[in-house]
Protein backbone atom coordinates (compact mmCIF):
# COMPACT_ATOMS: atom_id res chain seq x y z
CA UNK A 1 0.00 0.00 0.00
CA UNK A 2 2.95 2.17 0.63
CA UNK A 3 3.52 2.93 -3.16
CA UNK A 4 -0.05 3.44 -4.28
CA UNK A 5 -1.34 6.67 -4.11
CA UNK A 6 -3.77 7.79 -1.83
CA UNK A 7 -7.78 7.89 -2.08
CA UNK A 8 -9.37 10.76 -2.69
CA UNK A 9 -11.21 12.72 0.10
CA UNK A 10 -14.91 11.18 0.89
CA UNK A 11 -16.58 14.30 0.82
CA UNK A 12 -14.85 15.41 -2.16
CA UNK A 13 -15.71 12.04 -3.66
CA UNK A 14 -18.81 12.24 -2.70
CA UNK A 15 -20.06 15.86 -4.30
CA UNK A 16 -18.59 14.75 -7.62
CA UNK A 17 -21.05 11.45 -6.93
CA UNK A 18 -23.88 13.37 -6.46
CA UNK A 19 -22.99 15.77 -9.36
CA UNK A 20 -22.80 12.81 -11.16
CA UNK A 21 -26.15 11.28 -10.06
CA UNK A 22 -27.55 15.08 -11.22
CA UNK A 23 -26.48 14.46 -14.80
CA UNK A 24 -27.19 11.12 -15.01
CA UNK A 25 -30.92 12.14 -13.81
CA UNK A 26 -30.27 15.16 -16.32
CA UNK A 27 -29.40 13.09 -18.87
CA UNK A 28 -31.41 9.87 -19.20
CA UNK A 29 -34.36 10.53 -16.11
CA UNK A 30 -32.86 7.43 -14.30
CA UNK A 31 -30.15 7.10 -11.84
CA UNK A 32 -26.97 5.38 -11.46
CA UNK A 33 -27.52 1.43 -10.93
CA UNK A 34 -25.94 -1.79 -11.23
CA UNK A 35 -27.58 -4.74 -9.86
CA UNK A 36 -29.84 -4.45 -12.46
CA UNK A 37 -27.61 -5.31 -14.80
CA UNK A 38 -26.69 -8.18 -12.77
CA UNK A 39 -30.71 -9.23 -12.69
CA UNK A 40 -30.36 -8.96 -16.48
CA UNK A 41 -27.44 -11.34 -16.58
CA UNK A 42 -28.94 -13.74 -14.44
CA UNK A 43 -31.94 -13.56 -16.49
CA UNK A 44 -30.03 -14.66 -20.01
CA UNK A 45 -28.16 -17.56 -18.08
CA UNK A 46 -31.81 -18.62 -16.68
CA UNK A 47 -32.87 -18.14 -20.29
CA UNK A 48 -30.44 -20.27 -22.01
CA UNK A 49 -30.86 -23.33 -19.01
CA UNK A 50 -34.47 -23.32 -18.96
CA UNK A 51 -35.88 -21.26 -21.23
CA UNK A 52 -39.47 -22.35 -20.87
CA UNK A 53 -39.53 -21.24 -17.06
CA UNK A 54 -37.97 -18.17 -17.47
CA UNK A 55 -40.66 -16.90 -20.32
CA UNK A 56 -43.43 -18.72 -17.80
CA UNK A 57 -45.93 -16.81 -15.83
CA UNK A 58 -44.00 -17.78 -12.57
CA UNK A 59 -40.99 -16.62 -13.21
CA UNK A 60 -39.74 -12.80 -12.53
CA UNK A 61 -37.56 -12.42 -14.91
CA UNK A 62 -40.07 -12.96 -17.52
CA UNK A 63 -40.81 -9.56 -17.47
CA UNK A 64 -37.06 -8.79 -19.14
CA UNK A 65 -38.29 -10.69 -22.44
CA UNK A 66 -41.13 -8.96 -22.62
CA UNK A 67 -42.60 -7.78 -26.15
CA UNK A 68 -39.41 -9.88 -27.27
CA UNK A 69 -36.47 -7.60 -25.63
CA UNK A 70 -32.79 -8.79 -25.03
CA UNK A 71 -32.68 -8.37 -21.39
CA UNK A 72 -29.16 -7.14 -21.86
CA UNK A 73 -29.72 -4.45 -24.08
CA UNK A 74 -30.08 -2.18 -21.11
CA UNK A 75 -28.66 0.86 -20.04
CA UNK A 76 -27.73 -0.45 -16.65
CA UNK A 77 -25.95 -2.96 -18.22
CA UNK A 78 -23.56 0.04 -20.48
CA UNK A 79 -23.43 1.41 -17.22
CA UNK A 80 -21.56 -1.40 -15.27
CA UNK A 81 -19.47 -2.02 -18.27
CA UNK A 82 -18.74 1.87 -17.72
CA UNK A 83 -17.82 1.13 -14.29
CA UNK A 84 -15.45 -1.85 -15.00
CA UNK A 85 -13.86 0.61 -16.81
CA UNK A 86 -13.89 4.21 -15.25
CA UNK A 87 -12.79 1.84 -12.22
CA UNK A 88 -9.36 0.27 -14.14
CA UNK A 89 -8.73 3.32 -15.58
CA UNK A 90 -8.26 4.93 -11.67
CA UNK A 91 -6.87 2.02 -10.60
CA UNK A 92 -4.23 2.10 -12.92
CA UNK A 93 -3.46 6.07 -12.50
CA UNK A 94 -3.36 5.14 -8.21
CA UNK A 95 -1.30 2.21 -9.28
CA UNK A 96 -4.07 -0.17 -7.42
CA UNK A 97 -4.35 -2.88 -10.47
CA UNK A 98 -3.17 -6.20 -8.83
CA UNK A 99 -5.13 -9.60 -8.66
CA UNK A 100 -5.65 -10.19 -5.34
CA UNK A 101 -7.93 -11.89 -3.04
CA UNK A 102 -8.40 -9.14 0.12
CA UNK A 103 -9.00 -10.59 3.10
CA UNK A 104 -8.50 -10.28 6.88
CA UNK A 105 -4.85 -11.38 8.12
CA UNK A 106 -7.23 -13.60 10.57
CA UNK A 107 -9.16 -15.45 8.18
CA UNK A 108 -7.59 -17.47 5.03
CA UNK A 109 -8.53 -17.08 1.41
CA UNK A 110 -10.93 -19.41 0.74
CA UNK A 111 -13.19 -18.60 4.25
CA UNK A 112 -13.02 -14.87 2.50
CA UNK A 113 -14.34 -16.26 -1.06
CA UNK A 114 -17.12 -18.37 0.20
CA UNK A 115 -17.96 -15.33 2.32
CA UNK A 116 -18.05 -13.46 -0.73
CA UNK A 117 -19.78 -15.77 -2.87
CA UNK A 118 -22.72 -15.62 0.04
CA UNK A 119 -22.51 -12.53 0.37
CA UNK A 120 -23.06 -11.61 -2.95
CA UNK A 121 -26.13 -14.58 -3.34
CA UNK A 122 -27.88 -12.07 -0.60
CA UNK A 123 -26.92 -9.20 -2.20
CA UNK A 124 -28.75 -10.62 -5.53
CA UNK A 125 -31.62 -12.05 -3.68
CA UNK A 126 -32.08 -8.64 -1.33
CA UNK A 127 -31.65 -6.32 -4.77
CA UNK A 128 -34.69 -8.14 -6.23
CA UNK A 129 -36.62 -7.81 -2.96
CA UNK A 130 -36.00 -4.15 -2.53
CA UNK A 131 -36.15 -3.40 -6.50
CA UNK A 132 -32.54 -1.97 -6.69
CA UNK A 133 -29.38 -2.11 -4.88
CA UNK A 134 -27.65 0.48 -3.08
CA UNK A 135 -27.24 2.40 -5.58
CA UNK A 136 -30.35 1.85 -7.57
CA UNK A 137 -32.88 2.15 -4.43
CA UNK A 138 -30.50 3.44 -2.16
CA UNK A 139 -28.59 6.57 -3.29
CA UNK A 140 -31.17 7.44 -6.51
CA UNK A 141 -34.06 7.06 -4.31
CA UNK A 142 -32.63 9.40 -1.88
CA UNK A 143 -31.38 11.79 -4.44
CA UNK A 144 -35.14 11.72 -5.62
CA UNK A 145 -36.14 11.95 -1.86
CA UNK A 146 -38.21 8.88 -2.40
CA UNK A 147 -39.83 7.15 0.88
CA UNK A 148 -37.88 4.32 -0.69
CA UNK A 149 -34.51 5.25 -0.58
CA UNK A 150 -34.61 6.34 2.88
CA UNK A 151 -36.50 3.09 4.44
CA UNK A 152 -34.12 0.92 2.17
CA UNK A 153 -30.65 2.92 3.24
CA UNK A 154 -31.70 2.60 6.93
CA UNK A 155 -32.12 -1.10 6.70
CA UNK A 156 -28.97 -1.87 4.74
CA UNK A 157 -27.05 -0.07 7.35
CA UNK A 158 -29.77 -0.99 10.17
CA UNK A 159 -29.38 -4.87 9.70
CA UNK A 160 -25.80 -4.53 8.80
CA UNK A 161 -25.15 -2.99 12.41
CA UNK A 162 -26.94 -5.72 13.83
CA UNK A 163 -25.15 -8.45 12.29
CA UNK A 164 -21.73 -6.84 12.39
CA UNK A 165 -21.24 -8.05 15.46
CA UNK A 166 -21.53 -11.98 14.15
CA UNK A 167 -19.15 -11.82 11.47
CA UNK A 168 -16.55 -9.21 13.15
CA UNK A 169 -13.84 -12.11 12.48
CA UNK A 170 -13.77 -11.68 9.04
CA UNK A 171 -13.00 -8.15 9.12
CA UNK A 172 -11.17 -6.86 11.95
CA UNK B 1 -35.62 21.09 -20.47
CA UNK B 2 -34.09 17.77 -19.20
CA UNK B 3 -34.12 15.11 -19.17
CA UNK B 4 -32.98 14.86 -22.25
CA UNK B 5 -32.78 11.51 -23.67
CA UNK B 6 -35.60 8.89 -23.40
CA UNK B 7 -34.99 5.55 -22.18
CA UNK B 8 -35.78 3.67 -24.98
CA UNK B 9 -33.20 5.92 -26.97
CA UNK B 10 -30.13 4.36 -28.32
CA UNK B 11 -28.38 7.85 -26.90
CA UNK B 12 -29.28 6.77 -23.81
CA UNK B 13 -26.73 3.73 -23.70
CA UNK B 14 -24.03 5.78 -24.84
CA UNK B 15 -24.92 8.41 -21.90
CA UNK B 16 -25.00 5.19 -19.64
CA UNK B 17 -21.44 4.28 -20.38
CA UNK B 18 -20.07 7.48 -19.99
CA UNK B 19 -21.76 8.10 -16.67
CA UNK B 20 -20.77 4.38 -15.31
CA UNK B 21 -17.43 5.47 -16.71
CA UNK B 22 -17.41 8.39 -13.96
CA UNK B 23 -19.28 6.19 -11.51
CA UNK B 24 -16.41 3.75 -11.43
CA UNK B 25 -13.55 6.54 -11.32
CA UNK B 26 -15.12 8.54 -8.39
CA UNK B 27 -15.76 4.81 -6.36
CA UNK B 28 -12.51 3.51 -7.25
CA UNK B 29 -10.48 6.92 -6.23
CA UNK B 30 -12.47 7.26 -2.78
CA UNK B 31 -11.53 4.10 -1.96
CA UNK B 32 -14.50 1.67 -2.97
CA UNK B 33 -12.56 -1.31 -4.25
CA UNK B 34 -11.66 -2.43 -1.13
CA UNK B 35 -13.58 -4.76 0.72
CA UNK B 36 -12.54 -3.74 4.21
CA UNK B 37 -12.63 -0.19 3.67
CA UNK B 38 -16.27 -0.36 3.18
CA UNK B 39 -16.66 -2.88 6.01
CA UNK B 40 -15.11 -0.47 8.42
CA UNK B 41 -18.51 1.94 8.30
CA UNK B 42 -19.55 -1.16 10.55
CA UNK B 43 -17.01 -1.68 12.87
CA UNK B 44 -16.23 1.88 13.22
CA UNK B 45 -12.94 2.19 11.99
CA UNK B 46 -13.48 3.59 8.51
CA UNK B 47 -16.55 5.72 7.64
CA UNK B 48 -15.80 6.80 3.84
CA UNK B 49 -19.08 4.93 2.93
CA UNK B 50 -21.23 6.65 4.68
CA UNK B 51 -19.47 9.98 4.36
CA UNK B 52 -19.79 9.53 0.19
CA UNK B 53 -23.18 8.10 0.33
CA UNK B 54 -24.92 11.02 2.10
CA UNK B 55 -22.54 13.38 0.50
CA UNK B 56 -23.59 12.11 -2.51
CA UNK B 57 -27.35 11.78 -2.09
CA UNK B 58 -27.47 15.23 -0.44
CA UNK B 59 -25.51 16.98 -3.37
CA UNK B 60 -27.94 15.36 -5.85
CA UNK B 61 -31.03 16.27 -4.17
CA UNK B 62 -30.14 19.41 -3.90
CA UNK B 63 -28.87 19.94 -7.01
CA UNK B 64 -32.10 18.45 -8.62
CA UNK B 65 -33.99 20.57 -6.73
CA UNK B 66 -32.36 24.07 -8.12
CA UNK B 67 -32.48 22.31 -11.49
CA UNK B 68 -36.47 22.12 -11.14
CA UNK B 69 -36.89 25.64 -9.54
CA UNK B 70 -34.72 26.77 -12.75
CA UNK B 71 -36.59 24.62 -14.82
CA UNK B 72 -33.89 22.91 -16.08
CA UNK B 73 -35.55 19.22 -15.80
CA UNK B 74 -38.77 18.06 -15.44
CA UNK B 75 -38.83 16.28 -12.24
CA UNK B 76 -42.48 14.62 -12.72
CA UNK B 77 -40.74 13.09 -15.83
CA UNK B 78 -37.81 11.26 -13.57
CA UNK B 79 -38.21 7.79 -12.40
CA UNK B 80 -38.77 7.33 -8.12
CA UNK B 81 -38.62 3.95 -7.04
CA UNK B 82 -41.80 3.03 -5.78
CA UNK B 83 -42.06 2.19 -2.47
CA UNK B 84 -43.33 -1.84 -1.19
CA UNK B 85 -43.81 -1.43 2.55
CA UNK B 86 -42.27 -5.28 3.29
CA UNK B 87 -40.62 -6.08 0.49
CA UNK B 88 -38.37 -2.68 0.45
CA UNK B 89 -37.69 -3.89 4.35
CA UNK B 90 -36.70 -7.11 3.62
CA UNK B 91 -34.79 -6.51 0.63
CA UNK B 92 -32.62 -3.91 2.63
CA UNK B 93 -31.94 -5.96 6.11
CA UNK B 94 -31.14 -8.94 3.15
CA UNK B 95 -28.65 -6.42 1.55
CA UNK B 96 -27.55 -5.46 4.58
CA UNK B 97 -26.42 -9.15 5.87
CA UNK B 98 -25.13 -9.76 2.26
CA UNK B 99 -22.75 -6.50 2.90
CA UNK B 100 -21.67 -7.50 6.02
CA UNK B 101 -20.66 -10.80 4.72
CA UNK B 102 -19.82 -9.94 1.31
CA UNK B 103 -18.03 -6.84 1.89
CA UNK B 104 -19.41 -5.16 -1.38
CA UNK B 105 -22.56 -3.84 -2.90
CA UNK B 106 -23.13 -4.67 -6.91
CA UNK B 107 -21.53 -0.94 -7.96
CA UNK B 108 -18.37 -1.62 -5.86
CA UNK B 109 -17.65 -5.28 -6.85
CA UNK B 110 -17.98 -3.93 -10.33
CA UNK B 111 -15.06 -1.52 -9.89
CA UNK B 112 -13.49 -3.80 -7.03
CA UNK B 113 -13.17 -6.85 -9.90
CA UNK B 114 -12.04 -4.00 -12.38
CA UNK B 115 -8.70 -3.32 -10.46
CA UNK B 116 -8.37 -7.59 -9.63
CA UNK B 117 -10.12 -8.18 -6.51
CA UNK B 118 -11.06 -12.13 -6.92
CA UNK B 119 -12.98 -11.32 -4.22
CA UNK B 120 -15.50 -9.11 -5.49
CA UNK B 121 -15.49 -11.51 -9.14
CA UNK B 122 -16.64 -14.37 -7.03
CA UNK B 123 -19.18 -11.85 -5.20
CA UNK B 124 -20.41 -10.90 -8.70
CA UNK B 125 -20.80 -14.70 -9.58
CA UNK B 126 -22.61 -14.32 -6.39
CA UNK B 127 -25.44 -11.92 -6.94
CA UNK B 128 -25.86 -13.53 -10.53
CA UNK B 129 -26.60 -16.94 -8.24
CA UNK B 130 -28.48 -15.02 -5.99
CA UNK B 131 -30.78 -13.11 -8.42
CA UNK B 132 -31.50 -16.46 -10.12
CA UNK B 133 -32.16 -18.16 -6.91
CA UNK B 134 -34.83 -14.76 -6.37
CA UNK B 135 -36.38 -15.59 -9.75
CA UNK B 136 -36.79 -19.88 -9.55
CA UNK B 137 -38.46 -19.51 -6.21
CA UNK B 138 -40.54 -16.00 -6.79
CA UNK B 139 -43.50 -18.13 -7.13
CA UNK B 140 -43.34 -18.49 -3.16
CA UNK B 141 -43.17 -14.98 -2.73
CA UNK B 142 -44.56 -13.38 -5.55
CA UNK B 143 -47.82 -12.28 -3.39
CA UNK B 144 -45.19 -10.96 -1.49
CA UNK B 145 -43.65 -9.29 -3.85
CA UNK B 146 -46.50 -7.29 -4.88
CA UNK B 147 -47.73 -6.16 -1.50
CA UNK B 148 -48.11 -2.80 0.27
CA UNK B 149 -47.29 -0.82 -2.49
CA UNK B 150 -47.49 2.75 -2.04
CA UNK B 151 -46.00 3.90 -5.56
CA UNK B 152 -43.76 6.54 -6.23
CA UNK B 153 -44.52 8.01 -2.30
CA UNK B 154 -42.01 10.99 -1.70
CA UNK B 155 -40.55 11.29 1.98
CA UNK B 156 -41.69 15.16 2.29
CA UNK B 157 -45.08 14.56 1.94
CA UNK B 158 -45.10 11.40 4.43
CA UNK B 159 -43.44 13.63 6.84
CA UNK B 160 -46.22 16.69 5.74
CA UNK B 161 -43.58 18.92 5.43
CA UNK B 162 -42.16 21.48 2.56
CA UNK B 163 -39.15 20.12 -0.40
CA UNK B 164 -36.86 23.15 1.06
CA UNK B 165 -37.31 22.52 5.04
CA UNK B 166 -36.92 18.69 4.48
CA UNK B 167 -33.51 19.40 2.31
CA UNK B 168 -32.31 21.59 5.37
CA UNK B 169 -32.76 19.27 7.59
CA UNK B 170 -31.59 16.53 5.73
CA UNK B 171 -28.13 18.23 5.10
CA UNK B 172 -27.91 19.84 9.21
CA UNK B 173 -28.37 15.70 9.73
CA UNK B 174 -26.05 14.41 7.47
CA UNK B 175 -23.16 16.71 8.93
CA UNK B 176 -23.95 16.31 11.83
CA UNK B 177 -23.75 12.27 11.69
CA UNK B 178 -20.51 13.48 9.26
CA UNK B 179 -18.77 14.75 13.00
CA UNK B 180 -19.83 12.06 15.47
CA UNK B 181 -18.78 9.45 12.89
CA UNK B 182 -15.56 10.98 12.42
CA UNK B 183 -15.02 11.22 16.14
CA UNK B 184 -16.11 7.39 16.60
CA UNK B 185 -13.52 6.90 13.49
CA UNK B 186 -11.11 8.63 15.86
CA UNK B 187 -11.82 6.52 18.99
CA UNK B 188 -11.70 3.24 17.56
CA UNK B 189 -8.73 3.88 15.05
CA UNK B 190 -6.74 3.59 18.34
CA UNK B 191 -8.16 0.02 19.40
CA UNK B 192 -7.71 -1.23 15.52
CA UNK B 193 -4.67 -2.69 13.80
CA UNK B 194 -4.63 0.13 10.85
CA UNK B 195 -4.53 -2.37 7.39
CA UNK C 1 -6.18 10.49 9.53
CA UNK C 2 -3.28 11.61 10.97
CA UNK C 3 -4.60 15.31 10.75
CA UNK C 4 -5.95 16.45 14.41
CA UNK C 5 -9.13 17.46 12.99
CA UNK C 6 -11.98 15.28 12.52
CA UNK C 7 -12.69 16.80 9.68
CA UNK C 8 -10.21 17.98 7.18
CA UNK C 9 -10.54 21.88 7.62
CA UNK C 10 -10.38 22.19 3.65
CA UNK C 11 -13.15 20.47 2.98
CA UNK C 12 -15.01 21.60 5.86
CA UNK C 13 -16.74 24.62 3.12
CA UNK C 14 -17.82 22.17 1.46
CA UNK C 15 -20.51 21.34 4.40
CA UNK C 16 -20.46 25.11 4.08
CA UNK C 17 -22.19 24.81 0.88
CA UNK C 18 -24.59 22.92 1.43
CA UNK C 19 -25.77 24.56 3.91
CA UNK C 20 -25.64 27.83 2.41
CA UNK C 21 -27.52 26.14 -0.73
CA UNK C 22 -30.38 24.97 0.94
CA UNK C 23 -30.79 27.92 3.06
CA UNK C 24 -30.87 29.40 -0.44
CA UNK C 25 -33.65 27.11 -1.73
CA UNK C 26 -35.90 27.89 1.16
CA UNK C 27 -35.59 31.39 0.70
CA UNK C 28 -36.18 31.32 -3.17
CA UNK C 29 -39.44 32.33 -3.53
CA UNK C 30 -42.41 29.64 -4.79
CA UNK C 31 -43.28 28.99 -8.07
CA UNK C 32 -45.66 27.12 -9.49
CA UNK C 33 -45.49 23.68 -11.25
CA UNK C 34 -44.23 23.88 -14.69
CA UNK C 35 -45.50 20.91 -16.25
CA UNK C 36 -48.96 21.95 -15.63
CA UNK C 37 -50.51 24.68 -18.23
CA UNK C 38 -50.39 28.30 -17.63
CA UNK C 39 -52.99 30.14 -16.50
CA UNK C 40 -52.76 32.51 -19.49
CA UNK C 41 -52.34 29.86 -22.07
CA UNK C 42 -55.62 28.23 -20.12
CA UNK C 43 -57.71 31.20 -20.29
CA UNK C 44 -57.21 31.64 -23.86
CA UNK C 45 -58.37 27.71 -24.11
CA UNK C 46 -61.68 28.48 -22.31
CA UNK C 47 -62.37 31.17 -24.54
CA UNK C 48 -61.70 29.17 -27.71
CA UNK C 49 -65.13 26.79 -28.26
CA UNK C 50 -63.70 24.27 -30.35
CA UNK C 51 -63.59 21.95 -27.08
CA UNK C 52 -67.36 21.52 -27.93
CA UNK C 53 -68.41 18.85 -30.29
CA UNK C 54 -72.01 18.65 -31.16
CA UNK C 55 -74.45 15.86 -30.73
CA UNK C 56 -75.06 15.93 -33.99
CA UNK C 57 -71.53 15.49 -34.72
CA UNK C 58 -70.78 12.49 -32.60
CA UNK C 59 -73.99 10.38 -33.31
CA UNK C 60 -72.47 10.67 -36.85
CA UNK C 61 -69.34 9.64 -36.06
CA UNK C 62 -70.18 6.57 -33.55
CA UNK C 63 -73.04 5.49 -36.38
CA UNK C 64 -69.73 5.59 -38.86
CA UNK C 65 -67.95 3.08 -36.50
CA UNK C 66 -65.56 5.57 -35.86
CA UNK C 67 -62.26 4.05 -34.34
CA UNK C 68 -60.36 7.29 -33.13
CA UNK C 69 -62.98 8.81 -31.02
CA UNK C 70 -63.47 7.46 -27.39
CA UNK C 71 -66.57 8.60 -25.41
CA UNK C 72 -65.18 8.84 -21.64
CA UNK C 73 -68.39 8.95 -19.80
CA UNK C 74 -67.41 10.78 -16.35
CA UNK C 75 -70.45 9.89 -14.28
CA UNK C 76 -70.68 7.40 -11.40
CA UNK C 77 -70.79 3.58 -12.36
CA UNK C 78 -74.16 3.50 -11.14
CA UNK C 79 -75.25 5.91 -14.05
CA UNK C 80 -73.09 4.25 -16.38
CA UNK C 81 -74.68 1.39 -15.86
CA UNK C 82 -78.01 2.17 -16.26
CA UNK C 83 -77.61 4.21 -19.77
CA UNK C 84 -74.46 5.35 -21.74
CA UNK C 85 -73.46 6.09 -24.92
CA UNK C 86 -72.21 2.85 -27.33
CA UNK C 87 -68.58 2.11 -27.16
CA UNK C 88 -68.38 4.50 -23.98
CA UNK C 89 -66.08 3.82 -20.82
CA UNK C 90 -66.42 4.81 -17.43
CA UNK C 91 -64.29 6.87 -15.85
CA UNK C 92 -65.98 8.45 -12.63
CA UNK C 93 -64.85 12.22 -12.28
CA UNK C 94 -63.09 11.70 -8.75
CA UNK C 95 -60.84 8.75 -10.66
CA UNK C 96 -59.93 10.62 -13.46
CA UNK C 97 -56.36 12.20 -12.28
CA UNK C 98 -55.44 9.00 -10.03
CA UNK C 99 -52.32 7.57 -10.22
CA UNK C 100 -50.62 4.39 -10.37
CA UNK C 101 -47.24 3.18 -8.23
CA UNK C 102 -45.12 5.35 -10.32
CA UNK C 103 -46.41 8.06 -10.15
CA UNK C 104 -47.87 8.03 -13.97
CA UNK C 105 -52.02 8.83 -14.42
CA UNK C 106 -53.86 5.44 -14.60
CA UNK C 107 -55.93 7.03 -17.27
CA UNK C 108 -53.00 8.29 -19.63
CA UNK C 109 -52.51 6.52 -22.10
CA UNK C 110 -56.83 6.90 -22.85
CA UNK C 111 -56.52 10.63 -22.47
CA UNK C 112 -53.28 11.77 -23.48
CA UNK C 113 -52.86 10.99 -26.78
CA UNK C 114 -52.50 12.14 -30.32
CA UNK C 115 -54.76 9.58 -31.78
CA UNK C 116 -57.69 9.77 -30.04
CA UNK C 117 -60.45 12.11 -30.13
CA UNK C 118 -61.29 11.91 -26.50
CA UNK C 119 -64.92 13.20 -25.98
CA UNK C 120 -65.61 13.96 -22.45
CA UNK C 121 -69.50 13.74 -21.51
CA UNK C 122 -71.95 13.44 -18.23
CA UNK C 123 -75.42 14.91 -18.21
CA UNK C 124 -75.16 18.42 -18.80
CA UNK C 125 -71.71 19.75 -19.49
CA UNK C 126 -70.76 20.43 -16.36
CA UNK C 127 -68.35 17.60 -15.11
CA UNK C 128 -67.46 16.72 -18.75
CA UNK C 129 -66.41 20.39 -18.39
CA UNK C 130 -64.78 19.53 -15.54
CA UNK C 131 -63.36 16.40 -16.44
CA UNK C 132 -62.07 18.26 -19.85
CA UNK C 133 -60.36 21.42 -17.11
CA UNK C 134 -58.15 18.86 -15.27
CA UNK C 135 -56.98 16.92 -18.08
CA UNK C 136 -56.19 20.64 -20.15
CA UNK C 137 -53.96 21.64 -17.19
CA UNK C 138 -52.77 18.65 -17.32
CA UNK C 139 -51.84 19.39 -20.86
CA UNK C 140 -53.37 16.45 -22.10
CA UNK C 141 -54.04 16.69 -26.15
CA UNK C 142 -56.98 15.82 -28.15
CA UNK C 143 -60.21 16.07 -25.69
CA UNK C 144 -63.25 17.20 -26.31
CA UNK C 145 -66.71 17.89 -24.11
CA UNK C 146 -70.34 16.72 -25.66
CA UNK C 147 -72.12 19.92 -26.25
CA UNK C 148 -74.95 19.77 -23.78
CA UNK C 149 -74.26 16.38 -22.45
CA UNK C 150 -76.65 13.32 -22.32
CA UNK C 151 -79.40 15.90 -21.71
CA UNK C 152 -79.15 17.44 -25.13
CA UNK C 153 -77.97 13.88 -26.49
CA UNK C 154 -81.76 12.89 -25.85
CA UNK C 155 -83.39 15.77 -26.83
CA UNK C 156 -81.41 16.71 -30.09
CA UNK C 157 -80.76 13.12 -31.42
CA UNK C 158 -83.11 10.65 -29.73
CA UNK C 159 -86.48 12.92 -29.66
CA UNK C 160 -85.78 15.00 -32.40
CA UNK C 161 -88.05 17.76 -32.93
CA UNK C 162 -89.63 18.51 -36.12
CA UNK C 163 -88.36 21.75 -37.68
CA UNK C 164 -91.26 24.19 -37.76
CA UNK C 165 -92.59 24.16 -41.87
CA UNK C 166 -90.85 27.72 -42.63
CA UNK C 167 -87.46 26.31 -41.23
CA UNK C 168 -84.54 26.44 -43.40
CA UNK C 169 -83.96 23.03 -45.99
CA UNK C 170 -80.69 22.72 -43.43
CA UNK C 171 -82.69 22.18 -40.22
CA UNK C 172 -84.61 19.74 -42.32
CA UNK C 173 -81.50 18.07 -43.00
CA UNK C 174 -80.49 18.02 -39.48
CA UNK C 175 -83.87 16.62 -38.75
CA UNK C 176 -83.34 13.98 -41.36
CA UNK C 177 -80.00 12.76 -40.19
CA UNK C 178 -81.25 12.85 -36.47
CA UNK C 179 -84.27 10.68 -37.54
CA UNK C 180 -82.02 8.01 -38.49
CA UNK C 181 -79.98 8.36 -35.66
CA UNK C 182 -82.52 7.72 -33.30
CA UNK C 183 -83.54 4.68 -35.55
CA UNK C 184 -79.98 3.52 -35.19
CA UNK C 185 -79.38 3.85 -31.27
CA UNK C 186 -83.51 2.73 -31.06
CA UNK C 187 -84.59 6.06 -30.06
CA UNK C 188 -88.05 7.24 -30.49
CA UNK C 189 -88.84 5.65 -27.12
CA UNK C 190 -85.99 5.82 -25.00
CA UNK C 191 -84.61 2.17 -24.73
CA UNK C 192 -81.50 1.53 -22.51
CA UNK C 193 -78.06 0.40 -23.82
CA UNK C 194 -76.69 -2.51 -21.27
CA UNK C 195 -74.36 -3.83 -23.33
CA UNK C 196 -72.05 -2.86 -20.85
CA UNK C 197 -70.00 -6.40 -20.91
CA UNK C 198 -68.26 -5.79 -24.00
CA UNK C 199 -68.69 -1.99 -23.81
CA UNK C 200 -65.34 -1.43 -22.75
CA UNK C 201 -63.70 -4.22 -24.86
CA UNK C 202 -64.03 -2.78 -27.91
CA UNK C 203 -61.68 0.27 -27.13
CA UNK C 204 -58.28 -0.25 -28.14
CA UNK C 205 -54.96 0.57 -25.38
CA UNK C 206 -52.51 3.06 -26.90
CA UNK C 207 -49.77 1.39 -24.28
CA UNK C 208 -47.45 4.00 -24.01
CA UNK C 209 -43.95 3.09 -23.51
CA UNK C 210 -43.97 2.56 -19.31
CA UNK C 211 -41.30 4.71 -18.01
CA UNK C 212 -40.56 2.65 -15.41
CA UNK C 213 -38.12 -0.93 -16.14
CA UNK C 214 -39.23 -3.78 -15.20
CA UNK C 215 -38.92 -4.54 -11.38
CA UNK C 216 -36.16 -2.98 -9.81
CA UNK C 217 -34.79 -0.14 -11.83
CA UNK C 218 -31.17 -0.65 -9.57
Amino acid sequence: MENTKKYMNSYLAGVLLGVVILFSFYLTREGLGASGAYKRIAAEIENVVAPSYTHSENSHSSSYFKDGLNPLKNRLVFMVIGVFIGGFVSGTIAGRVKLTLEHSPRITSKKRAIAALIGGALFGIGASFGRGCTSGAGLDGMATLATSGFVVVMAIFGSGYIFAYFFRKLWI
Amino acid sequence: MGPIFNASDEWSYVVALVIGIFFGLILESAGFSSSRKLAGVFYGYDFVVLRVFFMAALTAAVGLAFFDYFDLIDLSKIYVNPYFIGPTIVGGVIMGLGFIIGGFCPGTSACAAAIGKIDAMIFIGGIVIGAIIFDVAYPLYSEFYESGNKGAQLIYEVMGISKEWFLLIFVVFAIAVFYITAYIQKLVSKNVNKY
Amino acid sequence: MEDKRYIKKRYIFINVIMIGLTLWLLLLPKRDSSTELQADKLLLEIIDDSRFLSTDYVANRIINDDKYILLVDVRSPEEFNTFHLKGAMNIPIDSLLNKDETGEYVWDSYLNTDIYKVIFYSNGSVYSGQAWMLTKRLNFKNNYILKGGLNEWFSTIMLPQKPAANSSESDFAIYEARKGAAIYFGGGTVSVENKSSNSNSNVPVVSKKKKSGAGGGC
